[in-house]
């Protein structure tokens, strides 16, 4: 049988060396997988678009204002009277509103398309972090402290997973938005988006954590933490200096799976009305709204529908080169 | 009666008190629009004339989960009028089904042998019983039924946001918080004052209402909330779901939510012979529920199979398009002014100068507002609550032609409304706009955002879920709450004291000379006269903008190949339910 302990250990063990000490050593698993990520292609590729879309989306104003085209403003000359379809084919395209307008307002769809990505890449960052947090931090104790400390998370754990969820946001929407109002976040859109954050982080956390103390529950027995306890390392160094470095592959392929989950789940809230109030635009309501016009105006599904595509498939890819890369045990040509 | 378009859903476990009013739920959509153009419900089309056949399904795809109420002392949206009138439940008196404004709303008898007769300079109305009238289980309508479930309105608990003029007319003696002494027949609290106030005669054929004061078109009261009802039967909340049926069709089948559905079928005990009114032709109803918007559309614009005989109570302005630009849907279409106008309710506990409330009005972009409705296909600009097609009581107010001292524009004039601001001492406002959620609302809460702004005016919307937005805004509400309005029948008493006096006052107002003028204009006798005090009084309340009046709605309806005959009710702005068939 094949001897699996010698290959794991030698790379788990890197990180129990100080940075400094690596420098000597060789290669730091962090050095390493650069150097892969640097030779993906795959990787390098997906790195641009997305880095492209984020600065898009938070000079979304700055680009908007450089076209002449503004999310807000009304145009009634570019909609028909009857039925307040847009005039023109692809949802009356123009040079004036390049990607078309809005049914029934005119108002213009490109400038709409960079506020919602903007709306909706904040809110689905920033849940994805709070999710990574909390499901990392939970699983790591809950995976070493065992005993009553990992039962009671565990239970806990339970109540989260087995809450409705989409029952209890929208319950819980109005009073909470107000209780966040109350605690001095500005009311309004704000509170609104803070919402939405807190409960995609706090219903996402048990699913990660789940992950994260399996991996831990595996890796607490092995020599390098053994080795760690025995030249007398605290608890705290020991869980996040050791073992938590061993986390990050399967750690960083879940956020990328995440947040574009969270951009999906951040448009069917907005289409359950717990998104932004209006007159923001989101993803979401641009997605809902675009099926009612599907026969007519094709584009006003495809032009979110193509950007929500991109982003997720470049973060997928991204998170896969970078899970390779991090983990020597890959299979890699 | 309740403005009902794009019909509302209902929430499971709704709070008790907010239920009822929930029902109400309409999405209100904004806008109005300025030609003066006659109100008339043109209705294309009328499918395949003559008598009609007998047999088939006629089928009903509505994106509501359920029907708001069946209980017929609660029913009040248009539409389900319109609809129960014609499948299960009778009415002493109901509106002639033909195409045309004065043909569709003139009154007919119907459980009655005639319209009514007043005596008692219009303090006593009574009204004779036909022969051979049955309920489902085969015991006979009786004078005594009707009497029962005139006194369900007292029941408050029960019938809240139900049509109330019997309590409004009947004559029995108030508390003196306003509230009748008669406590409905679960609570019997003076019961011997209702039956003095409802009496039958002796052979049990006519039944005769003493009034508290002239009503001279009490015969049009009798078809809102004067249904029979068993009479000692126990009907409680139960029996919004299980009402008994003395029509030609009775429930089989009720099941709400998407993928439900109410079955009509054949109540045998039915004779055509004590109903002259209805022609129940189809052997069976069927009102699916639940179904998408635009799948409904696309089902009754494909037309294939079952879909042949289906049709929708509304089309989304997608739809539109399609639908009127096609010759080849002539025959199945409607679009017809509707009997609601659309308006923005101001709470005026929150905006009590009338400067304030101008404002606002003037600065409102209602042209891109009746775009976002539809344009044409909406209506057009409204000028007060009274809709023109409401007959003598409407003339023209002239709100946006001057009554408030200078033409206000579709589009709105932001520096009129600044103006007006100052003069009520303020550079800038900050409002809240109530809403029930939909998408065209999210449009239409933006168009107010954007066109407010121009004048200093910011406004926060306040989404609200739709199943109870009615429920919730009665309670406790924001400056401007969305709404909308029709007549309950071709008087304006049934417009103008709901809205601003009592019954449908999402304005809150409270004006004791106004409600001075509309008590006596609500007595007077002479219909000329009458007519007169209710446009002085429809101007007032314009210019005082307790509403501001957006749009008089139209309405558009498709109908599949095999549905006859198509043209709009004007009596409820429907489809004409109690003459339609199924071709074979």
């Amino acid at each position: 049988m094949w001897l699996r302990g010698d290959d794991e250990v030698s790379i788990e063990t890197a990180p129990v060396a100080p940075a400094d000490a690596d420098a000597v050593a060789g290669l730091s698993l962090r050095q390493l997988a650069w150097r892969r990520l640097k030779r993906d292609k795959t990787f390098i590729a997906s790195s641009i678009i997305l880095i492209f879309i984020v600065l898009v989306a938070i000079f979304a104003p700055q680009i908007t204002a450089l076209l002449g085209v503004d999310p807000y403003s009304l145009d009634g000359t570019s909609i028909d009277d009857s039925g307040g379809k847009p005039i023109g084919p692809w949802g009356g395209a123009s040079l004036e509103h390049p990607l078309g307008v809005e049914w029934g307002t005119g108002r213009d769809i490109l400038a709409r398309l960079l506020y919602g990505l903007r709306i909706s890449l904040l809110i689905a960052t920033s849940a994805t972090i709070l999710t990574v947090t909390l499901g990392t931090v939970f699983g790591i104790i809950s995976g070493y402290a065992r005993g009553f400390t990992d039962a009671a998370i565990g239970r806990f754990m339970d109540l989260i997973l087995a809450f409705p969820f989409l029952l209890i946001v929208l319950a819980l929407s109005g009073a909470f938005t107000q209780r966040l109002t109350d605690l001095g976040v500005p009311e309004g859109n704000a509170s609104r988006i803070t919402y939405l954050i807190l409960v995609l982080g706090i219903f996402g956390w048990p699913y990660l954590a789940r992950i994260v103390r399996g991996q831990v529950l595996s890796m607490r027995e092995r020599e390098f933490v053994e080795s760690a306890v025995s030249i007398g390392a605290g608890t705290p160094r020991i869980l996040f200096r050791e073992i938590l470095p061993n986390l990050w592959a399967p750690i960083i392929v879940y956020a990328t799976l995440l947040l574009p989950t969270y951009i999906a789940t951040e448009a069917a809230l907005s289409f359950l009305g717990v998104g932004v109030l209006p007159p923001e635009p989101s993803f979401g309501a641009m997605l809902s709204e675009s099926v009612q016009y599907f026969t007519l105006v094709p584009s006003y599904l495809f032009i979110p529908g193509t950007v929500l595509v991109i982003v997720v498939v470049a973060f997928n890819l991204a998170g896969d080169s970078v899970r390779d890369a991090l983990d020597p045990k890959a299979a890699r040509q | 009666m309740r403005h009902h378009r794009r019909s509302a859903t209902l929430a499971a476990g709704l709070v008790a008190g907010a239920l009822l009013l929930a029902a109400c739920g309409g999405s209100s959509d904004t806008d109005d629009s300025a030609s003066p153009a006659a109100s008339g419900a043109a209705s294309e089309g009328a499918a395949a004339g003559g008598e009609g056949q007998a047999g088939g399904t006629l089928t009903i795809l509505s994106p509501a989960e359920q029907l708001l109420t069946l209980d017929p002392q609660v029913v009040y949206t248009g539409e389900d009028l319109a609809f129960l009138g014609a499948t299960i439940q009778r009415s002493l008196t109901a509106y002639q089904v033909a195409p045309g404004d004065a043909e569709g709303t003139t009154l007919v008898p119907d459980m009655a042998t005639d319209t009514g007769t007043a005596s008692n300079e219009g303090k006593t109305w009574a009204f004779t019983l036909r022969d051979g009238m049955k309920w489902e289980d085969g015991k006979d309508v009786t004078c005594a039924d009707v009497a029962y479930g005139v006194s369900r309105q007292f029941d408050v608990g029960l019938t809240q946001g139900g049509p109330v003029y019997g309590v409004t007319y009947l004559d029995i003696p108030t508390n003196e918080d306003g509230s009748s002494q008669y406590g409905g027949p679960s609570s019997g609290t003076g019961q011997e004052l209702f039956d003095k106030a409802v009496t039958c005669s002796e052979d049990g054929k006519t039944i005769t209402f003493n009034l508290n004061q002239p009503v001279p078109d009490f015969n049009y009261a009798v078809t809102l909330g004067f249904s029979a009802v068993p009479a000692g039967m126990v009907a409680g909340e139960e029996y919004a779901n299980k009402p008994m049926s003395n029509g030609p069709y009775k429930i089989s089948e009720y099941n709400k939510g998407k993928g439900g559905k109410l079955v009509l079928v054949r109540n045998e005990f039915w004779t055509p012979e004590s109903d002259p009114y209805r022609k129940a032709l189809p052997d069976s109803w069927v009102y699916n529920f639940g179904i998408e918007e635009t799948v409904a559309d696309q089902r009754v614009i494909q037309d294939s199979g079952d879909d042949q005989f289906a049709m929708v109570q509304s089309l989304t302005t997608a739809s539109l398009p399609i639908v009127f630009e096609d010759p080849a849907f002539e025959s199945r279409r409607i679009d017809a002014f509707d009997p609601y106008t659309i308006y923005a309710a101001v709470n005026v506990e929150k905006v009590p100068d009338v400067k304030v409330r101008q404002a606002i009005a003037v600065a409102l972009d209602r042209e891109a507002l009746l775009k976002n409705a539809g344009g044409t296909f909406a209506g057009e600009y409204a000028d007060g609550a009274v809709k023109p097609n409401i007959g003598i009581d409407y003339a023209p107010t002239g709100l946006w032609d001057g009554l408030l001292g200078q033409p206000v524009p579709g589009a709105g004039d932001p520096e009129f409304a600044k103006k007006l601001l100052s003069e009520a001492g303020l550079s800038e406002l900050t409002i809240t706009v109530d809403y029930p959620q939909t998408e065209d609302n999210d449009k239409a809460v933006a168009i107010w955002v954007e066109s407010l702004k121009r004048a200093n005016i910011t406004v926060k919307p306040n989404p609200i879920e739709r199943g109870q937005y009615y429920g919730v805004v009665f309670q406790d509400a924001n400056e401007i709450m969305l709404g909308g309005w029709g007549a309950d029948w071709p008087n304006a008493s049934t417009v103008i004291p709901p809205l601003f006096v009592q019954g449908w006052n999402l304005s809150r107002v409270d004006d004791k000379a106004f409600n001075e003028k509309v008590k006596a204009a609500s007595v007077e006798l002479d219909r000329n006269t009458q007519a007169t005090m209710w446009q002085e009084l429809n101007k007032e309340a314009a210019q005082q903008m307790w509403i501001i009046p957006t749009r008089f709605g139209r309405d558009q309806r498709l109908a599949g190949s095999k549905v006859g005959p198509i043209f709009s009710w004007s009596a409820y702005g429907s489809f004409p339910y109690p003459i339609m068939y199924a071709v074979q």
